[in-house]
């Protein structure tokens, strides 16, 4: 636990909405009866910035967000395992820029689907168990790495199907694995973080010319040298619970627990011993009955607000890059009781989506102010 | 192959066996089939050559079941006389004589010791025969005695040395009133008859005529005074026929001792059949539709030439020194034969492919413990065989000793005990690896077979193999087909690249360490693992190694060359180093410096 010195307490935001901007609900969709675990934008690809995914059961649905808050469904790719339930998706692309969701779940097989050719592009098992997070290296995406519940970190090339490195081992995880993310412009740094209560953060500097080398594998991805990383450049012990979301802003980093609040905080890494280092809190956002876990944040692309359901089906929007932190707006609605368990904030953050534990996806858009 | 080739197949020759020897099809084969076969028959070459090296490393160090076999092939060929002493009833005639029986006859030598008294005579016996009636009578006990006696050369030296006796004990007052014969009574005490001949005599008489080493029986008759123990009156007279034959040597039946030169090449099969030690080996090849045949003699193998003193001990040879090949045996009344076919399923893997120096491979040696049943019953068996070492390695035992044991052999197994052999034999067991005396890829294939040997047991696995996915341990990504039947798996090999960024990264903690000591360090640390430096003497080996490898490195960065030799002082100060191997590595160095300079 990160010790705070008098003098540097946090700055723990004020749950008064500032009502910067109002949001209102513009439409509400049951899916199914299957819980939804994950919405997504698409940030990959400017074309289609509007268009959203859901994971939920075995199946993962492709919308658009058009005008006047209608949705419209593109797609749905049912899984062939009936008793597979995804948990998590992400965009990505083909090294030619062919739109891909990358799903995974309970079964631990990472589902590639070319959403241009709606068919399966590829299946990736390496995983020992169940995937808790797939995201994509926005700077590079045909890259996705992927958290899992055997405790390890994978990184993969979509494109060739190539798992390049793991990250497990002595300096690994010691739970499953809940979230992970890239650094936005560092393509060498990870951030992970799991039930062992601790964030890590993981260099692959020394590694790069493997995922270089994935590039231009032409030979059977399982005889690709994958390399163990077995040693995190960083660990962090800023919660003492659960850590199930983590999200890079710029050199910081955003994590949550099941403490009723996302923090804000700073790696301090020490240059001659990596490993080790100190833990500087920035900001808190307390976020009100969200003390389970597999609750998931959001922001929009330039990181200037994070959404967050809660327990009860309200959301909480939060100015994140302020000092001390705004609650833009608070989002709730007499028919939203049900668990929101991830939200997807639209390119410009005008849009905020939220899948929720009854198979519901509601749709909030910003009211245009006077 | 050695022995002698039959080259003609007559099937009147294999008429009781046609199941067994097939007739060779070659001629209906064509010109391309035969080629094939040849090709085929080439398989052999390769465990033949390796059955070759290691036979000259059994030459000198023959394994357990060798030593074994040589023990009952040496006693094989030892002869000895058999002594059997009977009464004949045509001279022993009359209820006198029936008065004496039970009579006991005992091959004693006298005891002369201090404490034994003057007026009385202690004999030391091992064994006592009953006879019940005279020869011809139809009696409840054994109407002969019989005694084993060494070899007529070797009997003399052991009477020279000490007096033997026969004694001849009339047992029927002793014996009124237990009727258990089946064994001397331990304690009796009585008034019997004693009558003695001593072995002298016979000896002589032996000696005289000329039976007995033509391989005769020598009979003769002799009289025996029984006289009461007390009163040297002569009681009673007896006449007593003593037979000797020398055995061992008449086992031999007259086919063993043709030489080939004599005999017509026509009745060579024939005769080749007859002779016992003979055995047939069909080699079969070419998917096993053809086969070659040659006979080898006194039970030979015929791929190391190894006597095996019996077809038992064959088997048992066989099946455990030469485990490339596939045996059926076959023992018919007129012949052995040994089908002998090659095991093509693990050859597939064992070859290295081109350009691979199989040093560089590595290789992996499994051994299994000898279970503890197996060491019990090679205890039981050596029972057996424990006499035959004795005798024929120490020449100064005495002929008590003798006489128990043959006693022994005569009351356990009438002819010469068949030992169970296979029991000696661990059948999967692997042997240790051999010492230096081998050149070190053939030491390399050996140890790759023995390898292979455990994992091929089960012949349906590479249909297993085939039929399911298999994963790479560690990165757990599917294995294609040809990865999981392929001869290499890395993934328990050290990554060198990883490790050498760990170690790296290790070696960035320590603050009080200069940039060229840490250099040093990790040079040496990435060098020992991926040598496998793992011994003391493995270190004036890495040491000349590593100067080789690293020298220009070094010779140009001098702070790092002063620390590797600070190193090797260090080496030397805790006695890994010796002088020579430092004043080498400092030559290595040297010359390399010369070289920089040059350039």
């Amino acid at each position: 636990m990160a010790k705070i010195s008098l003098g540097s307490e946090p700055v723990v935001g004020s749950l008064t909405p500032s009502k910067k901007r109002e949001y209102r609900v513009t439409n509400r969709l049951q899916e199914g009866k299957r819980p939804i675990y994950a919405v997504v934008f698409n940030f990959i690809d400017s074309r289609y910035f509007n268009v959203f995914a859901t994971a939920g059961g075995n199946r993962v649905t492709v919308y658009q967000c058009l005008e006047g808050g209608v949705i419209a469904v593109l797609q749905s790719y049912i899984d062939e395992d009936k008793d597979e339930s995804f948990y998590t998706v992400s965009w990505a692309c083909n090294i030619d820029g062919t739109p891909f969701l990358v799903a995974g779940g309970l079964n631990g097989v990472i589902r590639v689907i070319d959403a241009g050719s709606e068919k399966i592009y590829k299946s990736f098992v390496g995983h020992g168990d169940s995937i808790n997070e797939i995201k994509t290296q926005p700077l590079k995406p045909s890259l996705v790495v992927s958290a899992s519940k055997d405790e390890s970190v994978r990184l993969w090339n979509v494109h060739t199907g190539i798992c390049i490195l793991i990250f497990a081992g002595a300096g690994g995880h010691r739970n499953e694995v809940l979230s992970v993310d890239f650094h936005p412009s560092d393509m060498h740094r990870i951030a992970s973080c799991g039930m062992d209560n601790t964030v890590k953060i993981w260099s692959m500097k020394e590694f790069w010319t493997y995922v270089e080398k994935s590039f231009t594998w032409t030979d059977l991805p399982s005889k690709f040298p994958t390399k163990y990383v077995q040693f995190p450049t960083f660990i962090a012990s800023v919660h003492t619970n659960y850590v199930d979301c983590n999200r890079w802003i710029g050199d910081f980093l955003l994590s949550k627990s099941v403490d009723n609040e996302i923090v804000l905080w700073e790696p301090k890494m020490k240059e001659q011993s990596p490993g080790e280092g100190s833990v500087d809190i920035l900001q808190k956002y307390p976020v009100p009955e969200c003390d389970i876990w597999f609750i998931k944040f959001s922001c929009d692309f330039h990181y200037k607000a994070a959404a967050i359901g809660n327990r009860e089906g309200k959301i909480y929007v939060w100015e994140i890059q302020s000092s001390p932190p705004v609650l833009i707006s608070r989002l709730s609605h007499v028919q939203s009781k049900s668990a929101i368990r991830q939200t997807a904030m639209s390119f410009d953050g005008s849009t905020i989506l939220c899948c929720c534990e009854d198979g519901t996806i509601w749709r909030w858009d910003v009211v245009a102010s006077s | 192959m050695p022995g002698i080739p039959l080259v003609d197949h007559k099937p009147a020759y294999y008429r009781s066996a046609d199941h067994m020897c097939r007739e060779d099809p070659c001629e209906h084969l064509s010109a391309e089939d035969q080629i094939a076969a040849e090709e085929s028959l080439s398989i052999y070459c390769k465990p033949v050559e390796l059955y070759n090296i290691l036979q000259r490393r059994a030459a000198r160090n023959p394994s357990f079941l060798q030593r074994c076999l040589q023990y009952k092939i040496q006693a094989k060929h030892k002869k000895w006389i058999q002594m059997s002493i009977s009464l004949p009833s045509s001279v022993n005639d009359g209820p006198q004589v029936q008065n004496l029986f039970p009579l006991c006859i005992l091959l004693v030598r006298p005891v002369n010791s201090p404490a034994v008294l003057e007026n009385s005579s202690v004999y030391r016996f091992s064994r006592a025969c009953f006879l019940a009636s005279c020869t011809g009578v139809e009696g409840m006990y054994q109407d002969q005695a019989k005694f084993t006696l060494p070899e007529i050369n070797k009997l003399s030296v052991e009477v020279e040395s000490g007096s033997f006796i026969i004694l001849f004990v009339s047992c029927a007052e002793l014996f009124k009133d237990h009727m258990d014969l089946s064994s001397f009574p331990a304690n009796v005490g009585g008034h019997c008859l004693l009558g003695k001949i001593p072995l002298e005599l016979l000896l002589l008489s032996w000696e005289k005529s000329q039976n007995l080493s033509t391989g005769d029986r020598a009979e003769m008759l002799s009289t025996v005074d029984l006289q009461s123990c007390f009163m040297k009156a002569l009681l009673q007279q007896l006449q007593v026929s003593i037979a000797a034959e020398e055995l061992g040597a008449k086992w031999r039946t007259p086919y063993d001792t043709f030489s080939h030169s004599d005999i017509p090449a026509s009745l060579l099969p024939h005769i080749i059949r007859l002779r016992t030690g003979n055995v047939v080996f069909n080699y079969r090849y070419y998917n096993n539709k053809l086969q070659r045949t040659e006979v080898t003699e006194d039970f030979a193998c015929p791929f190391c030439l190894v006597e095996c003193a019996s077809f038992k001990g064959l088997r048992c040879h066989l099946s455990s020194s030469h485990d490339l090949f596939n045996f059926e045996f076959w023992v018919t009344e007129e012949f052995q034969a040994v089908n002998v076919s090659v095991k093509t399923d693990m050859w597939r893997s064992e070859t290295v492919a081109d350009g691979v120096d199989p040093k560089q491979q590595t290789f992996f040696f499994c051994s299994e413990a000898l279970r503890r049943r197996k060491l019990k019953s090679l205890a039981q068996s050596s029972k057996h065989v424990h006499p035959l070492v004795l005798d024929s390695e120490l020449p100064g035992s005495n002929l008590c000793d003798k006489i128990d044991e043959s006693a022994e052999r005569d009351a356990s197994c009438p002819r010469f005990s068949s030992a169970t052999a296979h029991s000696y034999v661990e059948p999967d067991g692997d042997q240790s690896l051999p010492g230096s005396n081998l050149p070190p890829s053939a030491l390399l294939q050996f140890a790759k077979t023995r390898k292979l040997s455990v994992e091929r047991s089960d012949p349906r696995n590479p249909v297993l193999l085939q039929k399911r996915q298999f994963f790479h341990s560690h990165r757990a990504q599917p294995m294609p087909k040809e990865q999981v039947l392929s001869d290499c798996d890395s993934e328990d090999e050290v990554d060198d690249d990883v490790a050498d960024l760990e170690d790296r990264r290790m070696l960035d903690d320590f603050v009080d360490v200069t940039k060229d000591e840490k250099q040093m360090m990790h040079l040496w640390n990435s060098f020992v693992r991926k040598q496998r430096v793992l011994a003391d003497g493995h270190i004036p080996w890495a040491c000349e190694a590593f100067s080789t490898l690293h020298g220009m490195d070094l010779v140009q960065t001098p702070a790092v060359l002063w620390c590797w030799r600070l190193f090797m002082i260090k080496l030397w100060n805790h006695g890994l180093l010796d002088a020579r191997s430092m004043n080498s590595c400092n030559v290595i160095l040297e010359k390399f410096q010369d070289q920089d300079m040059n350039e």
